[in-house]
């Protein structure tokens, strides 16, 4: 029987058997040295005593929790509700609802709608954005009992934009621009499907890469 | 049955002439002090290493159970006496029983004649060495039992592997203590630790004693089945060795038999090597010794095998695992030519009588 042409490993050189036995020695005792520094260093520990530490707790700077869409003193956001995060959500959880301005009949946002529950924080939306209007937080407490409570309404209002709403100078005018939204208005069904009475941003009818091939 | 003559003194002496309720008395008291010894330890040690284990991994460890989780050991104690004890379908349901026990037992009964101080040395055997070596290989008896009877081939596998393990191993490790046999001329535990009177022998026989400490303390991390040879349990490859199929309080103790092990070798390489109860003496200087001697034997008993136990938790979280062959190769290429060269020297250096201080 010819046996297979098996192919062996090539064999490590090695000197004489008892410098190799010094070379694992000293070997060993490096790896030693470098456990035992942890040990007597207590500055390396690296875990967190979090419900202790609650005050004092610092994240690294690159870590991600939670979308916001931050509010000026007045109160006034940057989104113009242009979609442009909506189109680039890589799995859909970010839903930007547009309206027209009643006055100006210009396009405007109603609702933007995030869902904590499928985002993966990977802050592509935040660095598409052009003008700025939502960032990253690293507020991570945000358990709930209830999943519904994980579909955010991020703008505090829907209007136009700061830019926008600080040319009008009488207050009365700016209110009547901006209609209050909570954080829970957003009632969007988490099953799939389209909210009742809302236009096309339905999950089943949106064809999310169709868009950007269309461009 | 000459030769198992079993010479009392120290605890065993007082009841040498006693009447038999005293006698009864006496023993069960001793064995009181075992069980609580045993289990004080196995919690101390369980917590100790998870502790180091945890610095040495740039962790804290259990800080949640008492100051500084503290109490942990009695928590999980109490978790495993809750468990439920399950014995396999189909499995050897008397020896998958008992097999924790042989493993206990051998524990037990090489603790028996550690002599932890002039005082505290329940037995004093005059073939001490001999009985630690036979009841030591007891100790593989209850692995084997256990990983067969589970009716489980990753609990076969590792007992196999333990089976293969600890034999060979203990080769190399009685090779490493006939050197010191040799040395003092006795099998009797006490009459070693005092023919170290003017030094202990791992500095005292020009290098032959530290060879020889070497090699006990890398064939007893072997024997006693801790990183990094512990491939009877291989948790990447076996699930878990020969204790997969336990759980509760066999499990537990299996797990306490492996940490009193590891004290009996510390204990025993202290003993053999380090001098035991005996402070550290350089041959004749009378002061220094006399310095020395200010510290109690058993303080100096427990400083030198809580060194080696640390050593022995530095060596399982810096080394990684063996191979099956790698193993092998190292004890039967490597370790034990060395043990064989390190005993005809030291039957030379014994003859001439050449040791410092002799």
């Amino acid at each position: 029987m010819k046996i297979p042409n098996i192919k062996i490993a090539p064999k490590i050189k090695r000197s004489f058997i008892f410098i190799e036995i010094l070379k694992a020695i000293s070997s060993l005792v490096k790896g030693m040295r470098v456990t035992l520094s942890y040990l007597v260093k207590p500055s390396t520990v690296v875990t967190q005593q979090y419900p202790e530490n609650r005050e004092t707790l610092k994240m690294h700077e690159r870590y991600r929790a939670e979308l916001v869409m931050p509010h000026d003193e007045n109160g006034f956001h940057k989104c113009t509700g242009c979609k442009i995060c909506h189109n680039f959500c890589p799995n859909l959880s970010i839903i930007v609802l547009q309206r027209k301005n009643a006055t100006s009949k210009k396009i405007e946002i109603d609702k933007f709608l995030w869902r904590l529950d499928s985002c993966t924080f990977c802050n592509i939306c935040v660095m598409v954005c052009p003008f700025d209007a939502i960032t990253m937080t690293q507020n991570f407490e945000t358990a709930a009992f209830d999943r519904r409570l994980y579909l955010y309404n991020l703008n505090q209002y829907a209007g136009p934009t700061a830019s926008v709403l600080s040319k009008i100078e009488d207050p009365e005018e700016r209110k009547k621009e901006m209609e209050p939204r909570g954080l829970f208005e957003g009632d969007y069904p988490l099953n799939g499907k389209a909210q009742p009475g809302a236009p096309v941003h339905s999950m089943d009818s949106y064809t999310h890469n169709s868009t950007l091939e269309d461009k | 049955m000459e030769t198992l003559n079993f010479k009392t003194l120290t605890i065993a002496s007082r009841v040498h002439e006693a009447d038999a309720l005293t006698i009864l008395l006496t023993v069960v008291g001793c064995l009181i002090a075992i069980a609580t010894f045993v289990s004080l330890l196995g919690l101390i040690l369980i917590y100790v290493e998870r502790k180091v284990a945890a610095h040495f991994q740039c962790r804290l460890g259990p800080m949640r159970v008492g100051p500084h989780g503290i109490l942990q050991s009695i928590a999980d104690g109490l978790k495993l006496l809750q468990k439920e004890d399950i014995v396999p379908f189909k499995a050897d349901a008397l020896l998958h029983v008992g097999a924790p026990f042989f493993a206990i037992l051998a524990t037990l009964l090489s603790l028996l004649i550690i002599p932890m101080s002039p005082v505290v040395n329940i037995l004093d055997l005059n073939i001490g060495v001999l009985y630690l070596t036979g009841v030591g290989g007891f100790g593989v008896l209850g692995i084997l039992v256990g990983g067969w009877s589970s009716n489980n081939k990753w609990s076969l596998i590792g007992a196999m592997r333990a089976g293969a393990q600890i034999i060979s191993y203990e080769i190399s490790a009685t090779l490493a203590l006939l050197v010191v046999v040799l040395f003092a001329g006795s099998l009797n535990l006490t009459k070693i630790i005092e023919s170290q009177a003017t030094g202990w022998w791992i500095w005292r026989a020009h290098g032959i004693g530290l060879v020889a400490f070497l090699l006990f303390f890398v064939s007893g991390t072997a024997e006693i089945n801790r990183t990094p040879f512990d491939i009877p349990e291989g948790e990447s490859e076996l699930g878990g060795g020969f204790h997969t199929e336990y759980s509760g309080l066999r499990f537990g103790l299996f797990f306490l038999a492996e940490f009193i092990n590891m004290f009996i070798m510390c204990a025993l390489a202290a003993t053999l090597f380090l001098g035991g109860w005996m402070p550290f003496h350089i041959g004749n200087w009378e002061a220094f010794n006399s310095a020395m001697n200010l510290i109690p034997p058993g303080l100096w008993f427990t400083f030198k095998t809580s060194f080696l136990v640390f050593v022995l938790m530095w060596f399982r979280w810096t080394f990684p695992r063996l191979r099956v062959d790698q193993l092998m190769t190292l004890e039967w290429k490597i370790l034990l030519p060395i043990g064989f060269i390190n005993l005809i020297v030291a039957t030379l250096v014994s003859y001439f009588n050449f040791y410092f201080f002799p």
